[in-house]
């Protein structure tokens, strides 16, 4: 029943994701809702299932990324499980609660994109990609975050805490 | 206001240690094999990639109709429709009218090019685009057509009115197009004016530009950008787009210019996949006839 509920999210949201959501850019930068989603399966429900929900998502972004394959399913995976680890430690788990660990994870998974597509492109490339890419990304996704997680949050199963 | 972090249980059960262990092997295969690593990805993902292709063309058609609804009925009627008509009629005339330009300007120069009139027509594929890149680093698209349409890596793709990309990768039902807009796309841009060839880059701030120009090229703002056809996947003569800026620097080797993309990006729907360019035995017999005579090499 589980691994059905979280194939039928994953496919469904990779579709939304890569087809209607794709205009949704408020500040010229999409949101990565798979990225969202995988941090809250995460913080909600442990590190296994954000890891396995993160494998599965990033592995269908990239079936369908015009980057190399791979970088979207190591860095989903991470995500998953950073989250669902940044989750043990919290004791506060409201909707808001949620912005500084997505925030977070989604930095380091960008950063990793940045390394790999914009090594070698100069520092001005790397700059660019940091100030309006990164960071407004990270921002966005925490921001995201905090609505998935008030909107979703009574259908995902808490993690027994620490 | 954020959670209380509580350090000290971060590596307290062996199912942590198993994911981390995990993530970690993967990211150093990743790494370190990346030819092994997507050849495996890619032997895997491609029948996935055929299946998961399905909910996203329904997605698209879903998302497509949801649009032309919107423009349609709700959002003036009758001026969306008006627009949407002189929009289509201006992309196609601006690739008309480029085209008649290259075939006027070289036309000029040597009456040669009757003779290969022939050789620049060019087999394309239409192709729907059903979706977009997920992630703000690649700026990608997903078309409808595969390798069951004789569509291959490298491809180049256009619309009328110009460049769109190059095709990146495949499955039997889909492709993958990197926008020329990426800087991870480089293709050869000759200025349509001087003649001048350069390298024609995307950046990340979604501008294209053609760097590597000669020194003493006279090159302008409003100058017309081709492709050179030099470099494979183009026909000569494609527009890329006009030159909005050149930077003026005595330290450099070389001349850079920035160039406005004839094609709106936002905006793609339906493009040409170019399956089959003029071969590299005819463009190179094709410079040869348009050099001048005293700098022409005898052939071997």
């Amino acid at each position: 029943m589980k691994i059905s509920a979280y194939t039928l999210l994953t496919l469904s949201l990779f579709s939304l994701q890569a087809t209607v959501l794709s205009s949704f850019n408020p500040i010229g930068i999409r949101p990565d809702f798979c990225l969202v989603i995988a941090c809250l399966i995460g913080f909600r429900t442990g590190p296994v299932s954000g890891l396995i929900v993160g494998f599965g998502l990033g592995f269908l972004q990239d079936l369908f990324s015009a980057g190399p394959f791979g970088l979207h399913t190591v860095t989903k995976a991470g995500v998953g499980f950073l989250a669902g680890v940044f989750a043990r430690n919290l004791s506060n788990r409201q909707p808001h609660a949620a912005f500084v660990p997505v925030m977070a994870c989604s930095g380091l998974s960008a950063m990793v994109f940045l390394l790999w597509s914009r090594m070698g492109m100069g520092w001005g490339e790397m700059l660019y990609g940091f100030s309006y890419i990164l960071l407004p990304q990270a921002v966005l996704d925490g921001l995201v975050a905090i609505m998935a997680n008030w909107v979703f949050g009574r259908w995902l199963v808490e993690a027994p805490g620490p | 206001m954020r959670g209380r972090f509580r350090p000290g249980v971060f590596w307290g059960s062996g199912v942590k240690r198993v994911g981390v262990a995990v993530l970690a092997i993967a990211f150093v295969v990743f790494a370190l094999l990346p030819q092994q690593s997507q050849f495996l990805f890619h032997t895997v993902g491609g029948p996935l990639a055929d299946l998961v292709a399905i909910p996203v063309r329904g997605m698209a058609t879903l998302d497509r109709t949801l649009r032309e609804w919107w423009m349609q009925y709700i959002a003036l009627q009758g001026l969306s429709q008006q627009n949407h008509e002189l929009r289509e009629t201006v992309q196609q005339l601006r690739g008309e009218v480029n085209r008649l330009r290259e075939q006027a300007h070289m036309a000029e120069r040597l009456a040669t090019m009757l003779e290969f009139q022939k050789e620049t027509s060019v087999r394309t594929v239409a192709a729907r685009v059903i979706g977009r890149s997920v992630s703000n680093w690649y700026q990608g698209v997903i078309l409808n057509k595969g390798e069951e349409d004789g569509i291959e890596e490298q491809m180049g793709v256009m619309t009328p009115a110009g460049v769109v990309g190059r095709i990146v990768r495949t499955s039997a039902s889909t492709s993958i197009v990197l926008l020329t807009i990426d800087p991870n796309v480089a293709i050869t841009g000759m200025v349509q004016r001087t003649r001048d060839e350069g390298m024609v880059q995307g950046t990340s701030q979604e501008l294209v530009l053609m760097k590597y120009l000669p020194p003493l090229s006279s090159v302008k703002t409003g100058d017309t950008v081709v492709t050179s056809g030099l470099t494979g996947g183009f026909p000569r003569g494609v527009l890329i787009g006009e030159i909005a800026r050149v930077e003026e620097s005595e330290d450099s080797l070389f001349r850079t210019a920035e160039i406005v993309p004839a094609v709106k990006f936002r905006y793609l729907d339906e493009v040409l996949i170019v399956v089959s360019p003029r071969s590299p035995e005819a463009m190179l017999s094709l410079d040869h006839a348009l050099m001048p005579p005293g700098r022409q090499n005898p052939t071997p």
